[in-house]
């Protein structure tokens, strides 16, 4: 098992080379030009064309790529082409809001959408079942953005229950972080309660039409026994699944959470970045997210070995 | 090496000084601080507004950095760093002299060698720094305080181009940061203004914030505008960069700002309803909407082609999609300049009023040779300005018998896109929209849209000997009467040859909560005089 | 204009997919009651299969059913409240809500449809061969880390950048991200199904491997798959709704249900009609798919069949 942590870990290099290439590609083919934001809507095309140049933006896609694969193995993602801040920088200050962001979404996530699909699973075909399976459906049959005003809405502008947008650092304390990152949570989190409800459910009934479930039943073990050591044991590989690929989803959902409760989190530091193709740091947020990605769906696969010993690597 | 070593002892001093500054904050907020929240119009992706012409980057420029003259709100030029100028009588030999006590936010006095190297870069960027340029003999320092131009060809323009709000403008940096190519973006904020920036608390695209600069010394008089007393009764300015206009309008209801600069005209009745606040028109001059066409290839290299688009073009749709019902808000404009200033004209203008011909605009086209090519309209999806006039655009000519291609892109590809020269089949296009502040359409100095040198001039390229010839008469131009006469004659010949098509003109609100006094209408948001109860 | 009519043979995608209500529908003629019947042992399937089929047939009539034009502009009539003349109000620049809702639906069911269709098989192949191959294992579940790394927002913006906005970007977009996500699913069922006495019995006894997959790997993945293909289905226009709120989704000449409510987002508070009925179709729809899918998945189940 260590050794397969260890050629996991190593085998995300090529995974990050392959994506660095493919999105630097993409990026270089595309028709978008910083210098023409930058210059502004008054510019000369001429006045363009200079700033392209010292930027640098004329020169080959090789010879770029090149450059930057060097100052990335010095440890130098470079620095924004708009605030000539360094990547590194722009990142770390959005770093904490978008991973509180993530985490408390996957933990209302997790604590109202287990019980809730255990439960569904438990009296699978009553009223209960159906009623858990349409609140939960509603969760993501509205968008994001539909939800976050509906919340903001109610619980900012009418009952004055939460500020409406912003982030306060952890470090003002809890209770004014957390005030400023329920709405956006529930909002994010709608989704994923549905999602993680749904599957909770369906695996759970998989599992408890085994036979060996079937044959504890009718040895007459107790039934919350039954649920617990050997349902949600053997429900727990799928669901541990879906929260691993969940996370990729959650940066997109974040992007839009993000700019509906103005979070200075990494989602809209991305979209602002393609929009205005800050190449450099597209490239390092990229390059940032398929790293957290490759590590957790490493914890993921090795959690699989955790909650069903029959997978082995 | 004097200055050098000053300089380094300076720094210190400074590091000293920021150092104790990191636990202000904290202590000043306890004590109730005074604290101003502004959402901007567009996020600050950078701050150099000599090298750029956002209008966002030099909204903030204007707090940091300050200018040798500063136009008021009669849009004459006032001196503001300068003590006064002498200027010979040819019009050729400006001599200015600086005020006492200015000094840059790191300690540093301003010389004439950081003005010089500030004038150098701007010249080289601006069109009237261009013209300055183009006949300058000399820019000379006489001491730390006076310099001097000396040109070879009369410019009586001079304190309008060291004065003027649209960028580039001519700001006063410290010689170091001055000396940056002007085709690159500075990298260090270190201006002589009214306000620091604090570049450690910027988190580009979501907050900026500006602090009181405790040196500045204003000038005696009221503050107008660019001119008199910056008097900055804040400690601290925090610009809030929020994209939803649903969130901004909520934040601003919710008091966790006091002031909007943007606000979506469909939202204002709700925000008037809110006795809280305080909603009315921001900038008097407003802004002129733009269709621009492409010059160089059919159908429209033919005049007739873009006489067509005109001849149908129904200003009170475009106005109607882009700010919405409020009747206050547009007026239809048979111009090219902004209403309300002293060179209006509406000579040239007849085809854009009346009944909108679309038979009419069949047969034109039909005669300019159009077969139903599609037509290339880039519309920037991402800016709700662009947005609504190239929808209504695409019925436009729709009904006009012309096959669009909507090609529905972010603002960052259009711009790249309508920089190309290619045909509109390889890579170019045919049409693509954008706004021009009502500030900068007052003369043709600012005014780079109407250019019509061909080549050289703005996306488009349009070209006309009779528009440059009046663009030149202008600058001659020594009375407001021979202006008056020069601009007449521009906005006629400029119709003639269809340079873009005016889609309207244009008013937007700003919001502020009512614990705010002293904020004026102006082309950018004035921060100072403004407090908070 | 060319672009902006839908042409109805695009909805072939969508036929196929819904094709499996059908084959549950057809046997229900021979005998008497036999309809009611089917509602009563299969109340979701009957419930969502319906509303789908209503929608599907909504967005195939939508011409004949009172719309006009729903590009027309009239900027003068501009967010109108719902009235006898505007059903559904008007928008920003004066165009008819009802109509582009109606419209709206042909995209968001073609966009929902073959994303679904495309991800599963693409990604139902993917983690079949994954799950059985061990030496590709590695190297395809390390691309489908590296594509599934890359948000999918991120990547439609980047299509759209290289080309433009367009239904088939946006639904390129979409399935490429939701492809690893299937085959990862697929695998980890495989991963658990191989161990399986019975699955370790046919390959000790020497049956090929092709019959293994078919006769006992893919009947026990395709509940799972069903379960999330509609899903995917249903994610997939929301996902539509969510990249047109970032501006790189439809392009605005195309109504959809998603640029209708990004369009009128900012103006929800004083106009909230112009999302809510695009808001509401969109729910209703995603509603139905997944009633659809979790009746299918009881339906389809071996075991629970077994039992019924």
């Amino acid at each position: 098992m260590f050794a397969y942590t260890i050629r996991r870990i190593i085998a995300t290099i090529p995974v990050m080379a392959t994506v660095a290439l493919f999105v630097f590609s993409l990026l270089y083919i595309a028709p978008g030009d910083p210098a023409a934001i930058i210059a502004g809507d008054q510019a000369t095309p001429a006045d363009v064309e200079r700033i392209r140049a010292s930027l640098g933006l004329d020169r080959p896609f090789l010879v770029r790529f090149g450059e930057w694969v060097w100052h990335i193995i010095h440890g130098d993602l470079g620095t924004s082409i708009f605030t000539n801040l360094p990547v590194w920088h722009m990142i770390q200050q959005r770093l904490e809001p978008t991973a509180s962001l993530m985490v408390l979404t996957l933990a209302f996530s997790i604590t109202l959408a287990i019980p809730m699909g255990v439960v569904a699973a438990w009296k699978h075909g009553t009223w209960i079942d159906r009623a858990i399976m349409v609140v939960a459906v509603m969760g993501f049959s509205v968008p994001v953005f539909v939800i976050g005003y509906v919340l903001a809405y109610t619980f900012a502008l009418q009952l004055d229950w939460f500020p409406v947008q912003g982030y306060t650092p952890l470090s003002h304390g809890f209770g004014p972080w957390l005030s400023n990152m329920v709405l956006p949570s529930l909002a994010l989190g709608a989704i994923y309660i549905a999602l993680i409800a749904r599957i909770t459910r369906a695996t759970m009934l998989e599992v408890l039409s085994q036979d060996y479930v079937r044959t504890a039943r009718a040895k007459g073990l107790d039934q919350r026994a039954i649920l617990y050591v050997h349902a949600l044991k053997n429900a727990a590989v799928p669901i541990v699944t879906v929260i691993g690929i969940g996370f990729a989803a959650l940066i997109g959902g974040a992007v839009v959470t993000e700019s509906v409760f103005a979070i200075p989190g990494l989602g809209r530091l991305t979209v602002d970045a393609i929009l205005r193709r800050d190449y450099p740091v597209i490239q390092g947020v990229v390059l940032l997210f398929s790293f957290s990605y490759v590590i957790v769906n490493l914890l993921v696969d090795l959690l699989y070995t955790l909650f069903d010993p029959r997978i082995r690597y | 090496m004097k200055r050098r070593d000053f300089l380094r002892s300076t720094a210190a001093v400074s590091g000293v000084v920021s150092g104790a500054g990191l636990a202000m904050p904290r202590l000043a907020r306890a004590q109730g601080a005074r604290v101003l929240r502004f959402v901007p119009q567009a996020n600050l992706s950078s701050l150099d507004a000599v090298a750029g012409t956002q209008y966002v980057v030099r909204n903030a420029a204007l707090i940091i950095w300050d200018t040798l003259y500063g136009i008021d709100s009669k849009f004459e030029a006032k001196p503001q760093m300068c003590e006064g100028h002498e200027v010979s009588a040819d019009f050729k030999t400006w001599t200015f002299k600086l005020r006492e006590g200015l000094t840059f936010h790191d300690g540093e006095r301003v010389t004439t060698r950081d003005v010089i190297a500030s004038l150098q870069r701007w010249m080289v960027r601006d069109t009237m720094g261009q013209k300055i340029k183009a006949s300058l003999d000399a820019l000379e320092a006489l001491d730390d305080r006076s310099f001097r131009f000396r040109l070879n060809k009369p410019f009586s323009k001079m304190l309008f181009a060291l004065g003027k709000s649209n960028a580039p403008v001519a700001l006063i940096m410290p010689e170091r940061i001055a000396r940056t190519d002007p085709f690159k973006l500075i990298s260090e904020y270190v201006g002589s203004g009214p306000m620091k920036f604090r570049t450690d608390e910027w988190v580009p695209g979501a907050s900026a914030v500006f602090e009181k600069f405790a040196a500045y010394q204003p000038r005696a008089e009221k503050g107008d505008w660019l001119s008199g007393g910056k008097r900055m009764l804040f400690d601290r300015v925090e610009w809030k960069i929020l994209p939803d206009a649903a969130t901004a309008a909520g934040a601003l209801q919710n008091g966790e700002v006091d002031w909007w600069e943007t606000p979506v005209s469909d939202l204002v009745p709700m925000l008037k309803r809110n006795k809280a606040l305080e909603v009315a028109i921001s900038d008097p001059f407003g802004n002129i909407g733009s269709l621009r066409m492409n010059h160089l290839y059919p159908p429209f290299n033919d005049v007739r082609a873009r006489r067509a688009v005109l001849m149908a073009l129904s200003q009170a749709d475009y106005m109607q999609a882009v700010v919405g019902d409020d009747p206050e808000l547009w007026k239809p404009l048979p111009s090219f300049f902004t209403p309300g200033t002293p060179v209006y004209t509406e000579a040239g203008g007849d085809i854009l009023k009346g009944k909108r011909d679309y038979e009419g605009a069949k047969k034109l086209l039909a005669e300019a040779g159009y077969q139903g090519e599609p037509i290339i309209l880039l519309v920037a999806t991402d800016i709700s300005i662009t947005k609504a006039q190239g929808d209504v655009t695409a019925d436009l000519l729709k009904k006009i018998g012309m096959n669009v291609d909507y090609q529905a892109l972010d603002w960052g590809t259009v711009g790249a896109r309508r920089a190309k020269k290619d045909p509109p089949g390889k890579g170019g296009w045919h049409i693509f929209h954008t706004w021009h502040a009502g500030a900068d359409c007052v003369n043709p100095a600012p005014y780079t849209a109407l250019d019509a040198g061909g080549d050289a001039a703005w996306f488009g390229w349009p070209k006309s000997d009779a528009v440059q010839a009046d663009i030149a008469a202008w600058y001659e131009a020594g009375d407001l009467a021979a202006e008056k006469a020069a601009i007449a004659k521009l906005d006629e010949d400029s119709f003639a040859n269809v340079t873009y098509a005016p889609t309207g003109f244009f008013l937007q609100y700003q919001a502020w909560s009512k614990s705010l006094s002293g904020v004026v209408k102006a082309p950018f948001p004035v921060f100072w005089d403004v407090q908070k109860a | 204009m060319s672009t902006t009519t839908i042409p109805v043979r695009e909805l072939t995608a969508a036929d196929v997919t819904a094709a499996p209500v059908l084959p549950d529908v057809l046997p229900a003629r021979r005998e008497r009651g036999a309809v009611m019947m089917f509602i009563y042992r299969h109340p979701t399937i009957a419930a969502g299969g319906f509303l789908v089929a209503l929608i599907i047939a909504m967005a195939i009539f939508a011409p004949w059913l009172g719309t006009v034009d729903p590009t027309a502009l009239a900027p003068a009539k501009r967010t109108r409240p719902p009235s006898e003349l505007y059903w559904f109000g008007t928008d920003m620049l004066g165009r008819d809500v009802y109509s582009r809702v109606l419209y709206g639906s042909r995209v968001s069911l073609i966009v929902g449809f073959s994303v679904a269709f495309f991800a599963s098989a693409v990604g139902m192949a993917i983690g079949l061969i994954s799950g059985f191959v061990r030496i590709l294992d590695a190297i395809v579940m390390r691309i489908m880390d590296g594509l599934m790394s890359i948000p999918s927002i991120l990547l439609a913006i980047a299509l759209m950048a290289l080309t433009r906005g367009s239904v088939g970007n946006v639904i390129l977009a979409i399935t490429v991200a939701e492809v690893p996500r299937v085959s990862r699913l697929v695998r980890g069922v495989v991963l658990s199904l191989r161990e399986q006495p019975y699955v370790e019995a046919a390959v000790a006894s020497g049956t090929r491997m092709p019959k293994i997959i078919w006769k006992h790997i893919v009947p026990n993945t395709l509940a799972p798959m069903m379960v999330q293909a509609t899903f995917i289905c249903a994610s997939a226009m929301i996902t539509e709704a969510i990249l047109s709120f970032i501006g790189a989704g439809t392009p605005p000449t195309i109504p959809s249900w998603g640029n209708i409510m990004a369009e009128g987002r900012a103006l929800w508070q004083v106009k909230p009609y112009i999302v809510f009925f695009p808001a509401i179709f969109l729910s209703v729809t995603v509603l139905a798919v997944n009633l659809l899918g979790d009746g299918l998945r009881d339906a389809l189940d071996p075991r629970m069949a077994k039992r019924i």
